[in-house]
C-alpha cells in the first residue's frame, strides 16, 4: 500500500464513520424525543415578542416607534437594566440604571423613589437579552402597573441616532 | 536506535489513549445536563442568535446526542478516525461561537456544560478552555492518523 492510497483510505474511513456517527445522533435525538413525556416541538417559532407576555396575558414588549414617541414627549422613564459599567459606556439619553443582576442593591435609592403610576420602559441590549424583560415583571410585581420592555433597546436606539449619553458627550 | 524509536511509540501510545480519554469524559459530561434538559438547552441555542430559528430546536436535540455518541465511540475506542474528526470540528465550532459572542459582548449562557440559562456565562476562561480542547482534539486526529497509517504499513508496533 502506497502513502498516498494509505492517506486516501484513512480520509474514506473518517468520512463513513463520521456520517455514521452523525446519522446515529439523529437517529436517538429523534426518537428519544418523541417517546420522553417532556419532550418539545422538533420546529419553534423562538420570537422574544411572544415570550414576552405577562401571566394575564398583556403583551410587554413597545415598538421603538412607540418608545420614540414617549421619550419625545417626555412621558415615560427609561429604565437600564445592563450592568453600571455598560450603562458607563452608553446609555439612552435620561435613562436610570437599575441593574436586573444587583436590584436588591438598588432598591431605596432608585426603585423607592420611582412613582408607581409613572410609564417605564426597561431596556437593556441583544435581541436574546432578557435582564430587561426580568426587571419589567419585577416592577410590575411591586405594583408599577405601566411597564413596557423595548427589546433589543440599546442597539435598536443608537441604529436610529435616537438621542444617548456617552462618555464623551 | 531501537531504544529511542520504542519510547517514542510509548509516548505516542501515552498521548493517544489519554487525549481520547479526556475527550471521551468531555463530550460524555457535556451531554448529559443537555439530553435531560432539552427546553433549557433549547433556550441556550437559541440566545446565541446565530441559527435561523427553525433549526434552534432540532439543533437542541441532535447535537446532545451527537456529543454522546461520539464521545462513547472515544471511550470504547471504536470508529476512531470518525470520532475524533468530529470531535475536532466540534471544537473548532464551539470556540468559533465563543469568539463571536465575546466580540459580541452578548451577555449569554454558555450551555457547554449545563443547559441552564444562568449557569456557565461566556467569559475568556471559556474560550481558553475551550481552545485546550481543540488543540487535544487536534492531537488526537492527527494520532489516530499516524495509528492508523502504521496499522496498514508492515511491522507496526503502534495499537
Amino acid at each position: 500500500m502506497t502513502v498516498s492510497s494509505r492517506t486516501g483510505q484513512h480520509f474514506t474511513d473518517t468520512f463513513r464513520q463520521a456520517v455514521f456517527i452523525i446519522l446515529m445522533a439523529m437517529a436517538l435525538g429523534t426518537a428519544v424525543n418523541l417517546i420522553r413525556p417532556d419532550g418539545i416541538p422538533f420546529v419553534a417559532s423562538w420570537s422574544m415578542a411572544d415570550k414576552l407576555v405577562t401571566e394575564e396575558g398583556d403583551t410587554l414588549s413597545i415598538p421603538l416607534e412607540d418608545a420614540a414617541v414617549l421619550f419625545a414627549d417626555n412621558a415615560a422613564v427609561f429604565l437600564d437594566a445592563r450592568t453600571p459599567a455598560e450603562y458607563e459606556k452608553g446609555h439612552i439619553l435620561g435613562a436610570v440604571n437599575l441593574p436586573w443582576h444587583e436590584v436588591d442593591n438598588y432598591f431605596e435609592t432608585v426603585i423607592m423613589t420611582l412613582d408607581p403610576e409613572a410609564m417605564f420602559i426597561t431596556y437593556c441590549d441583544g435581541e436574546a437579552c432578557s435582564l430587561s424583560h426580568d426587571l419589567a415583571l419585577f416592577l410590575k410585581d411591586l405594583g408599577f402597573t405601566r411597564v413596557k420592555v423595548l427589546v433589543n433597546g440599546w442597539t435598536l436606539w443608537k441604529e436610529h441616532d435616537l438621542p444617548v449619553t456617552t462618555p464623551s458627550s | 536506535m531501537p531504544q529511542k524509536n520504542q519510547s517514542k511509540n510509548v509516548a505516542l501510545i501515552i498521548g493517544y489513549h489519554f487525549t481520547r480519554l479526556v475527550m471521551a469524559g468531555v463530550f460524555i459530561y457535556a451531554s448529559i445536563d443537555k439530553i435531560i434538559h432539552p427546553d433549557l438547552f433549547a433556550e441556550a441555542v437559541y440566545n446565541y442568535q446565530v441559527l435561523p430559528r427553525y433549526l434552534v430546536n432540532l439543533t437542541a436535540l441532535i447535537l446532545p446526542w451527537l456529543e454522546l455518541t461520539l464521545g462513547t465511540c472515544l471511550l470504547i475506542n471504536r470508529w476512531m478516525a470518525g470520532a475524533s474528526a468530529l470531535a475536532a470540528m466540534l471544537m473548532a465550532l464551539f470556540v468559533g461561537m465563543t469568539v463571536f459572542n465575546l466580540a459580541r459582548g452578548l451577555d449569554i449562557s454558555c450551555g457547554c456544560f449545563s443547559a441552564a440559562p444562568d449557569d456557565d456565562p461566556i467569559t475568556a476562561l471559556t474560550l481558553v478552555r475551550d481552545m485546550l480542547f481543540l488543540i487535544f482534539s487536534l492531537t488526537l486526529a492527527g494520532l489516530v492518523f499516524i495509528k492508523n497509517a502504521r496499522r496498514r504499513s508492515p511491522g507496526s508496533p503502534m495499537r
